[in-house]
């Protein structure tokens, strides 16, 4: 059942079963999840520093484009509530990170060219 | 899910008397990490009194951005007392204003533009070095966190030199406004950076940050030309240190009770939202 999240993202039906790779799944899921400003996912404007899942617990190391950013609670609570909706996963722990700092070069190829397609340059 | 927030929250030890599971009174560090913290959230109010009325528009969304920066550094810097047996929030919210540790620069508004550019390259400037002499210590939170507020505040520095040069390339009377209101601000700023105090001497011994002369030597580098501008030479200002307040880290006085409601946010307790 798609998800709204922010109004605009629609997020994929959860995994029925626990994955083989539970990273490589949470980084799919997270790559769900959009900027509230900025249309690309968390993944791809390279927030995500790290994801780790062990004993049902998923935990994500996330930064933020700026120490001020307005959205961080709506970021952290749909990174939270995206995750969470998987089945397999029992709890959640976002560790906000600031080393090394966000700046535009983390942000993916991908990201990039979806950018570039709405005019923003980066 | 919405919580209205007590107007009184149990006291802290640094905002008032006994509060049980946290330290009576504040050590070197914790001092310190609240003398860049409050002037920070000061610093703060006083951009954000000219996001309307500055010379143009775009100056405005510069002060705009200004004031969101300096929140969001003082947000972390706030947050680093939890380390320490503090409660972030009850430290943000509940302090009278003589409990504040901020500059003493930015215990009144601005009075003109000329303050607001002035304040840009003294004060930010002092808290910039500040900073950075934090992040190069062994404070682990401080090594993780400053330097990304340091690359927000290189911005500051390029709006602060480019206004400070203009106005004092210009000359006349916008000029001597601007070397007046640095005048004004400089020996209580240089208390402020340059402390002579044993609690400073502790948290240099404790985190391994700058002695106060590396300090100087690098303010001195960041907004000596600038001040050129106008003929002021550092060498020739003497630290204003009467009076100088050893527990708060600054000198005389304290920030006025219409900022301190702004910083404590008095008037939106109700709305906040856990």
């Amino acid at each position: 059942m798609p998800h709204a999240s922010g109004g605009r993202d629609r997020w994929s039906t959860p995994l029925a079963e626990p994955p083989e790779d539970g990273d490589a799944a949470l980084r799919a899921a997270l790559g769900e999840v959009l900027d509230p400003e900025l249309p690309i996912s968390v993944m791809d404007l390279g927030l995500v520093y790290g994801v780790a899942f062990e004993h049902g617990t998923a935990r994500v190391d996330l930064t933020f484009t700026a120490t001020a950013c307005p959205c961080m609670d709506f970021i952290k609570q749909d990174v939270h509530d995206r995750i969470a909706m998987e089945p397999w996963v029992e709890a959640v722990e976002i560790n906000e990170v600031w080393d090394p700092p966000w700046t535009t070069a983390r942000i993916s190829h991908a990201g990039r060219r979806k950018l570039r397609t709405l005019g923003v340059g980066v | 899910m919405t919580a209205g927030r007590e107007s009184a929250r149990p006291g802290n030890g640094i905002g008032s008397a006994e509060a049980p599971g946290v330290p009576s009174e504040p050590g070197p560090l914790a001092r310190h990490i609240l003398s860049l913290a409050d002037t920070k959230r000061l610093l703060g109010i006083r951009y954000s009194d000219w996001l309307l009325g500055s010379p143009s528009l775009e100056t405005g969304i510069a002060a705009s951005s200004m004031a969101q920066d300096e929140w969001g550094h003082a947000r972390l810097l706030y947050s680093m007392l939890k380390r320490l047996g503090f409660d972030p929030v009850a430290v943000e919210q509940d302090r009278p204003a003589d409990r504040y540790y901020s500059a003493p620069a930015l215990d009144a508004p601005f009075p003109d533009w000329a303050a607001f550019v002035a304040a840009t390259v003294v004060v930010d400037g002092a808290l910039a070095v500040a900073l950075e002499s934090f992040s190069h210590g062994n404070f682990a939170l401080a090594r993780s966190r400053v330097p990304k507020m340091l690359a927000e505040e290189e911005y500051h520095r390029q709006f602060g030199a480019a206004w400070f040069a203009r106005l004092a390339g210009a000359g006349g009377e916008g000029a001597e406004h601007l070397e007046r209101a640095a005048r004004a601000m400089l020996p209580a700023t240089l208390a402020w950076l340059l402390p002579d105090d044993s609690a400073y001497e502790a948290v240099v011994a404790e985190c391994d940050i700058w002695e106060a002369d590396r300090v100087g030597e690098r303010y001195r580098d960041r907004v000596g030309a600038a001040l050129g501008g106008v003929g002021i030479r550092l060498e020739e200002i003497r630290p204003a240190r009467e009076g100088w307040d050893s527990e708060r880290r600054r000198g005389p006085g304290a920030p006025g009770k219409e900022a301190v409601e702004r910083a404590r946010g008095d008037r939106n307790r109700a709305l906040f939202v856990e």
